[in-house]
């Protein structure tokens, strides 16, 4: 199969062996040096982390709570440079599609990154007449990036860690003095409302929930909240909501405070 | 080469052996999976074919050199050997023997050393080895108060120890007619997520104040509005069934029994959908399957074959 | 100029060793020739990722040879040991530190090195081989990473550990008894730490170890590519002509030049 491509890139290599053989300089000490400065870096990069991980806390503790099976406040993550993996768990969220996150996906990128020398088989390797090659490979950096900043930062706000922010809430916006509705706000961060919805700058927004965080100036009332929070669908219809029954009258009444006392921050 | 095949019954080019020996070491690997009968087929199969493959083949089998063995070797050929020559009969020479009985012993040996050991660290995937499910004693009916969800840690295993510890949320529902009998209802809902097995949440207060124990199984009460899970945003209802995110059915469940006024837990299974709540709740039941795995719809096709021991 | 008698005399105390080994084992020819191959002259700094990549991986063997005297990969005592070998043991903490930042090092090193490979198309004839040997380098690695995560037994380990094996779960047709192989069982067992400890200690770093082994067999025999925007690059075309300036470009720096710089004076 000696087609002229063929030909082409064997004299070329055949060119570089005598190169080299010509103009070429010896392995050692040449590359070694400079091979040995970059791993006496790599050494002392470890070395630094190691020493800095044992002796402050900018790296993170030294250790994490032993292993509990059935734990019910956990959040897990795997390491961080399986990131970019996590994150399409979290893109690929229609219940059809988990085989594509899962496997689908990185499977395709593994056969891609494998049989990337048989899709280019071009000989050339000067970096501005490979267009094709840097403009794929400028994509993939920058997805695999904001793919890894995306797992990294992504939360969920249950409840375990939105409770603290109650007292905060309180002081803002202004209803600290009445307790039915710091219990409301209690509730609100413990029922995984924060899940959807945001609230003075925590949460999220999924499937299009509003901001709650002056719910209150719309001027619905106590009952209206109530009857919403049982049946979202009878007071927005469509809505994806579901509904919060659940947790009894008397909560969805502390909740139903809460939220008519969100105005809107005061300052 | 300078065998001839005139004076064997075999037709020149390929015989049909291989692909019977093909066959049974296929219905073999199926049987490991399926059933066992198939596998003793598929073995025999395998067996008779293969023997009768190696028969044509040594007996077709030129020696693996081209020139007559002995000629290589440098002797003399006695004047039998030379007469059988002459005609072109087979003659099988030594070399060859030799070569075929070490390829032979060689391909027994690797068999006899990696079979077992291959068969020691997948086999038991297929068998169903260590997957146990006794039942767990979680304490007197009482502890469950009816209509609020308890959050039921235990020891799925003591033989195991912690690493079995296990959480289910239980809902007393109170009392559920069967088949005209009231018996008491509980909804007991395994706490992992199934889309990828993190551990779900109760969204709502938890009242700690109210915990109790019995014997290594802790209960505390909570009243969650649903569950959410903290990995991919996945989110259920009170029943167990999916409201938003990836999962890819309904919180798997565990069957239960009383005995002596006490909660005990039974098999652990795979739920599609749940419809109503509560006593009167419709539970779609499926044998227990990974998260992940869709038990109905048309992607149940992607695992046809059932994991043993679930 | 004749040696002084200094010279010969420690020339022959290098040498005499080294001709007996020699004589006896064939290496020393070609250790050599290792040594002293020729490369090409515009070798970039960029090209010394790949060794850094390996001085990561062999500070992991290494570390890892010293955890695994300390460690008991038992799910009641791994916890506990791994604080044993933090608090107690002489430099344990430095080791164990070593060891779980070289592993995030490792891995960033890998991709690095991948991407300086991509950018100067080494994986294009006849790389392409060592392209794909590094790739499968990549995932491998990985799954190094993974398995390792689970040994310390903490929170973060066993969940993280729950996902992959389930994310195995979910392949078509196989995926559930990739993850019944990897638990021990349809529920991560107590076996689980034991097989993901042999897995990370014995099967992985035993691929990993031969396919470096045949990655750098191959970089030996094909040699490394010169920077694809050096004017002096290994294996560049000659019957380009030369672009203006280049005549001052490092000055002397091959026999050509002279030729060259000639021709366009010529043309000029």
């Amino acid at each position: 199969m000696a087609g002229k491509l063929e030909q082409e890139k064997r004299a070329e290599f055949k060119r570089y062996k005598a190169d080299v053989k010509k103009e070429g300089k010896p392995f050692f000490p040449y590359a070694v040096f400079h091979d040995t400065i970059m791993s006496l870096v790599v050494v002392g990069v470890i070395i630094g982390l190691a020493v800095i991980w044992k002796n402050t806390d900018i790296l993170g503790p030294l250790y994490q709570a032993k292993a509990d099976p059935g734990t019910t406040n956990f959040v897990p993550r795997p390491d961080w440079f399986f990131y970019f993996l996590f994150y399409l768990l979290r893109v690929f969220k229609w219940p059809e599609t988990v085989v594509l996150g899962t496997v689908g996906v990185p499977t395709l990128c593994i056969v891609l990154l494998i049989g990337l020398p048989f899709f280019d088989r071009r000989p050339e390797r000067t970096v501005l007449r490979r267009p094709v090659a840097m403009v794929a490979a400028i994509l993939v950096v920058i997805s695999m990036g904001v793919l890894t900043w995306k797992g990294a930062t992504a939360k969920e706000a249950l409840g375990s860690e939105t409770v603290s922010l109650v007292p905060t809430w309180a002081a803002k916006q202004g209803f600290a003095g009445d307790p039915v509705a710091v219990a409301g706000a209690t509730l609100f961060a413990q029922s995984g409302c924060l899940n959807c919805h945001s609230y003075l700058g925590t949460g999220s927004h999924n499937l299009g929930a509003p901001d709650l965080s002056a719910e209150g100036s719309k001027g619905r009332g106590i009952a209206w909240q109530i009857a919403h929070l049982t049946n979202p669908s009878s007071k927005t219809p469509g809505s994806p909501m579901p509904s919060f029954a659940a947790l009894g009258v008397e909560n969805l009444t502390k909740i139903a405070t809460f939220l008519e006392a969100s105005k809107g921050p005061k300052s | 080469m300078n065998e001839t095949q005139d004076d064997t019954t075999q037709t020149a080019g390929h015989s049909l052996w291989p692909i019977g020996f093909s066959i049974g070491i296929a219905v073999l690997l199926v049987g490991l999976v399926v059933s066992w009968p198939a596998m003793i087929v598929g073995a025999a199969l395998a067996i008779v074919f293969g023997l009768l493959w190696v028969r044509d083949a040594s007996r077709t089998h030129a020696p693996v050199d081209s020139a007559p063995a002995h000629e290589l070797v440098g002797d003399t050929p006695s004047p039998a050997r030379a007469a059988a020559e002459e005609e072109h009969l087979e003659t099988y020479g030594r070399s060859g023997f030799l070569t075929l009985a070490t390829l032979g012993l060689g391909g027994v040996i690797g068999a006899a050393v990696v079979l077992p050991s291959l068969g020691f660290a997948v086999l038991p995937s297929f068998t169903g080895d260590g997957v146990e499910t006794p039942s767990v004693d979680l304490g007197p009916i009482t502890n469950f108060p009816e209509g609020t969800f308890v959050i039921t840690t235990f020891i799925g295993n003591p033989k195991q120890g912690d690493v079995s510890k296990r959480t289910a949320y239980i809902r007393n529902n109170g009392v559920a007619r069967v088949n005209g009998k009231a018996e008491p209802s509980f909804t007991i809902i395994y706490s992992r997520c199934v889309h990828l097995g993190c551990p779900v949440q109760p969204n709502g207060p938890t009242f700690p104040d109210k915990a109790v124990t019995y014997k290594d199984v802790s209960l505390t009460p909570v009243q969650p509005a649903g569950f959410g899970c903290p990995c991919h945003g996945g989110a259920y209802d009170t029943e167990g069934n999916r409201t938003a995110g990836p999962p890819v059915r309904s919180l798997d469940r565990y069957a239960f029994s009383i005995v002596n006024g006490n909660l005990v837990l039974g098999r652990h299974f795979s739920v599609g959908n749940v419809e109503g709540t509560g006593a009167d709740a419709k539970i779609s039941r499926y044998r227990v399957a990974y998260p992940g795995v869709h038990v109905d719809g048309v992607e149940r096709w992607l695992y046809p074959i059932p994991v043993p021991g679930s | 100029m004749a040696k002084s008698t200094r010279r010969t005399q420690l020339d022959n105390a290098v040498l005499t060793p080294l001709d007996w080994f020699e004589e006896r084992t064939g290496l020393v020819g070609g250790v050599k020739y290792l040594l002293f191959r020729n490369v090409p002259r515009d070798t970039n700094w960029m090209q010394t990722l790949g060794a850094a990549t390996l001085t990561a991986f062999l500070v992991q063997a290494t570390t890892g040879v010293f955890l695994a005297m300390y460690y008991k990969p038992d799910p009641n005592s791994a916890y506990e040991s791994i604080q044993n070998i933090t608090n107690h043991v002489t430099l344990g903490w430095l080791v164990r530190g070593m060891h779980k930042w070289g592993a995030s090092l490792f891995i960033i090193l890998m991709f690095l090195h991948m991407a300086r490979t991509f950018l100067f198309g080494a994986y294009k004839y006849p790389r392409e081989l060592n392209w794909i040997i590094g790739v499968l380098l990549l995932v491998t690695g990985m799954a190094e990473g993974f398995t390792g995560y689970l040994l310390p037994w903490d929170q973060t380990a066993y969940w993280a550990t729950v996902v992959g094996i389930n994310i195995n779960a979910t392949a078509p047709i196989a995926g559930p008894f990739i993850a019944q192989f990897l638990q021990g069982g349809s529920q991560i067992g107590p076996d689980v730490l034991a097989k993901f400890y042999s897995l990370h200690m014995l099967v992985i770093p035993g691929a990993i170890m031969a396919m470096i082994v045949l990655h750098m067999y191959l970089v030996i025999r094909l040699g490394v590519t010169s920077p694809p925007w050096s004017p002096v690059a290994a294996g560049r075309k000659r019957d380009v002509e030369a672009p203006a300036g280049f005549g001052e470009y490092r000055e002397g720096l091959i026999r050509e030049h002279a030729e060259e710089r000639e021709h366009a004076g010529e043309e000029a």
